[in-house]
């Protein structure tokens, strides 16, 4: 740079920005190129040939469409950088700016953008990998809400179910928890950072220890029948030691048995969630309070000091005071902690592969699991396409719900 | 209450001291109440640690015993140096979560303070648009771009190599969003005089943000690690062999293959917690503050 401006006259920025137009074209066409919907296996990866004669037989229309969107994008840059090209100041700030940028931009474009187009392509399509993509129209779209009319095939129906409970009972639980604690934790008081230390501990730790800690809690012999066993006894009731992961009883049946009413297995969706699937939810309540928890008690100390001032003086008890000053003040940092739990309620994986396996009668199956599972071949041939229509739709899914969320939260705090 | 209280009974000594005693009785009642929510909180590590020390008979036995009759130290030792066959022991596996939680939260750092840098501090064409366009990438849900990612590490045969979760891995929209955040609160003062002294963008880079930004820096790495540490789905799919095997991974194999052995197991997952658990206590208030900050965001 520092050459070409020792020169009488100013250099067009012509040249330049037909480089920057070509690299940019075949970076992104090198991304569309790992990202083609062809089969893989040894064979074809053989070397780049192989390859790339695999992409010429099957992913054609996929390079074309990447193409557009490449050329397109080239074009915008060059445009930029013919414009900003005689001013020296703004040119160096373009070319560091996307400098600093690019390892940002090609790890997203690689694998966040292009595998999501790869998954939208593959989702028309029956695709496991090792055979070259067939195109299947909307049938994975289909097969997932087969369980309507088939109920033989009504697994991903059962799991979206499942998770709709778990998100339901989950959420508000958890959150509100996270705020009381954190109200506790606010006040002025000795040891606040020893408390607030051991309080966060059960998040620190992976899922996967806390999980299994649990899973030996829950074993018929395990601290949990215990301690209400114990904890009954003071009050003479006698209790039966449950086998808390491996009983399917709903919560509804629960209710409603006693009464006499009796809900048949093929009427599952009547149930409500099972015992197992009530027992997980305890254990993530117990894991994500702490984390949320920390997000309220850091927007509780952002409230100034000042408002509690006026809310005393004008005569507010301490109820009053939670109520119409800092809850409606916690407004925005409840919105995210709801869509947060939202978005990881709906897509619960690690304590069910680890504690339920999606039993007892597929009371914990998951939308993620079974995406797993089709993924692996667990249970039928992989099928890839399935599994990424499921992942769409629970996408779309897990919109609504942070949409719906958004508007109740929005709406329902504007009364102060 | 208190207010009502106050209006009612007219004002002298008596009622200061019993206005006193409600304090001091709230103030216990307070204690008490955040000592059992600790003891809760803490109650399945210390169970479980001393499960550690229990035969497999004692571990399972109904109505549990608090304490072992014997400590069994060498639940220990015997989980240690189980080998599981295929190059698959611990040392092995603690050896592959450190390593990928260290590299991948310094590539983190490293280049999402690039990227950061360009966000806070430059102004160019595009800039606005890839930072709303980051912003959307947060709320995509993980479960889309699992399979498809999978499909491209088995074609590009990276599955059980440190490669499948490094590359994805190498920096990520919530380390960028934090560390701009951050490096937008940072005065421009320094950098002025700087620039007027001919400093490049990288050195202003390097030597005056990179150096200022420490708090958040650490707390990304520190994050970063916990999150690299603790991962377990896209481990468990793309590590498929003993030897590459990290331990949530590895612990999920030994709980079936343990089954009636739960004193093993725990150990196994001590072996897990405890790293983190330390790295937390000693550097907690960069964890509450890396949480906290990602909640401001919002």
């Amino acid at each position: 740079m520092q050459a070409k401006q020792r020169g009488p006259v100013k250099t067009s920025g012509t040249l330049p920005s037909i480089i920057v137009f070509v690299s940019i074209v075949i970076v992104l066409m090198v991304i569309a190129l790992l990202n083609a919907p062809t089969m893989g296996g040894p064979r074809v990866m053989a070397s780049v040939q192989t390859y790339l004669t695999e992409v010429r037989a099957t992913a054609i229309p996929f390079m074309i469409a990447v193409a557009g969107l490449a050329v397109i994008l080239g074009l915008v840059a060059a445009l930029q950088v013919r414009k900003v090209w005689g001013n020296a100041r703004r040119r160096a700030e373009l070319f560091t700016g996307y400098a600093f940028l690019s390892p940002y931009l090609l790890v997203t474009i690689t694998f966040t953008i292009g595998v999501i187009l790869f998954a939208l392509y593959i989702s028309f399509n029956n695709y496991d990998i090792f055979t070259r993509p067939t195109f299947a129209g909307l049938k994975n779209y289909a097969l997932a809400f087969q369980g309507f009319t088939d109920p033989s095939q009504r697994d991903f129906l059962q799991s979206l179910y499942n998770v709709i409970w778990y998100m339901v009972i989950v959420v508000p639980i958890q959150t509100a928890l996270a705020i009381l604690l954190a109200v506790l934790l606010n006040a002025p008081m000795r040891l606040r950072q020893l408390f607030r230390t051991v309080f966060y501990a059960p998040s620190v730790t992976s899922s996967v220890v806390i999980t299994l800690i649990f899973v030996w809690f829950y074993l018929k012999a395990g601290y949990v029948n215990y301690f209400f066993q114990t904890f009954l006894g003071w009050f003479g009731v006698s209790f039966d030691p449950v086998n808390w992961l491996g009983d399917p009883r709903g919560l509804i049946q629960l209710i409603v048995t006693p009464f006499g009413v009796d809900i048949p297995s093929t009427q599952w969706y009547f149930r409500g969630p099972s015992i197992a699937w009530m027992a997980i939810m305890f254990q993530n309540i117990f894991t994500t309070v702490p984390t949320f928890m920390i997000m309220f008690l850091a927007a509780l100390q952002d409230i100034n000091p000042a408002l509690y001032e006026a809310a005393r003086i004008d005569g507010a008890n301490s109820w009053q005071v939670f109520r119409k000053v800092t809850l409606p003040l916690l407004k925005p940092i409840t919105l995210l902690v709801t869509v947060l739990g939202t978005i990881g309620t709906l897509q619960v994986f690690d304590q069910v592969y680890l504690a339920t396996r999606g039993g007892p009668l597929k009371t914990s199956l998951t939308p993620v699991y079974l995406i797993f599972q089709e993924a692996l071949g667990v249970n039928a041939p992989i099928n890839m396409g399935y599994a990424t229509a499921l992942a769409f739709i629970l996408a779309v899914i897990i919109f609504f719900f942070t949409f719906v969320q958004r508007r109740m939260i929005e709406r329902g705090t504007e009364q102060y | 209450m208190v207010a009502a209280n106050q209006e009612l009974t007219p004002v002298n000594r008596t009622v200061h001291t019993s206005d006193y005693y409600i304090k001091l009785l709230k103030t216990f009642l307070r204690y008490l109440l955040l000592i059992a929510i600790g003891i809760v909180m803490i109650s399945p590590f210390v169970l479980a640690t001393i499960g550690t020390f229990k035969t497999d008979l004692e571990i399972t036995a109904f109505p549990p015993k608090f304490l072992p009759a014997v400590w069994h130290w060498e639940n220990w030792s015997r989980v240690w140096t189980t080998d599981i066959g295929q190059g698959g022991t611990f040392p092995r596996w603690l050896f592959n979560t450190a390593f990928l939680a260290v590299i991948v939260a310094l590539a983190q750092v490293l280049f999402g303070s690039m990227a950061a840098y360009a966000f806070a501090r430059l102004k160019f064409a595009g800039q606005n648009a890839i930072f709303n366009f980051m912003l959307g990438t947060m709320m995509i849900p993980g479960a889309v771009t699992l399979i498809p990612a999978y499909v491209l590490m088995t074609k590009l045969r990276l599955i059980d190599t440190y490669w499948s979760l490094i590359l994805p891995g190498l920096v990520g929209a919530g380390s960028i969003f934090t560390l701009t955040q951050y490096f937008r609160s940072i005065p421009k003062d320094l950098e002025e005089a700087a620039i007027i002294d001919g400093a490049t963008h990288m050195q202003i880079f390097r030597k005056v943000i990179l150096p200022l930004a420490r708090p958040a820096i650490l707390t990304v790495l520190i994050l970063q690690f916990q999150g690299m540490w603790n991962a377990f789905l896209q481990p468990l799919l793309y590590l498929n062999s003993p030897k590459m095997y990290v331990l949530n991974v590895a612990l999920s194999i030994f709980q079936q293959q343990y089954k009636s052995q739960w004193n093993l197991t725990l150990v196994g997952a001590m072996f897990n917690a405890i790293p983190v658990l330390i790295l937390f206590f000693i550097f907690s208030k960069y964890y509450i503050e890396g949480v906290a900050y990602t909640g401001i965001k919002g």
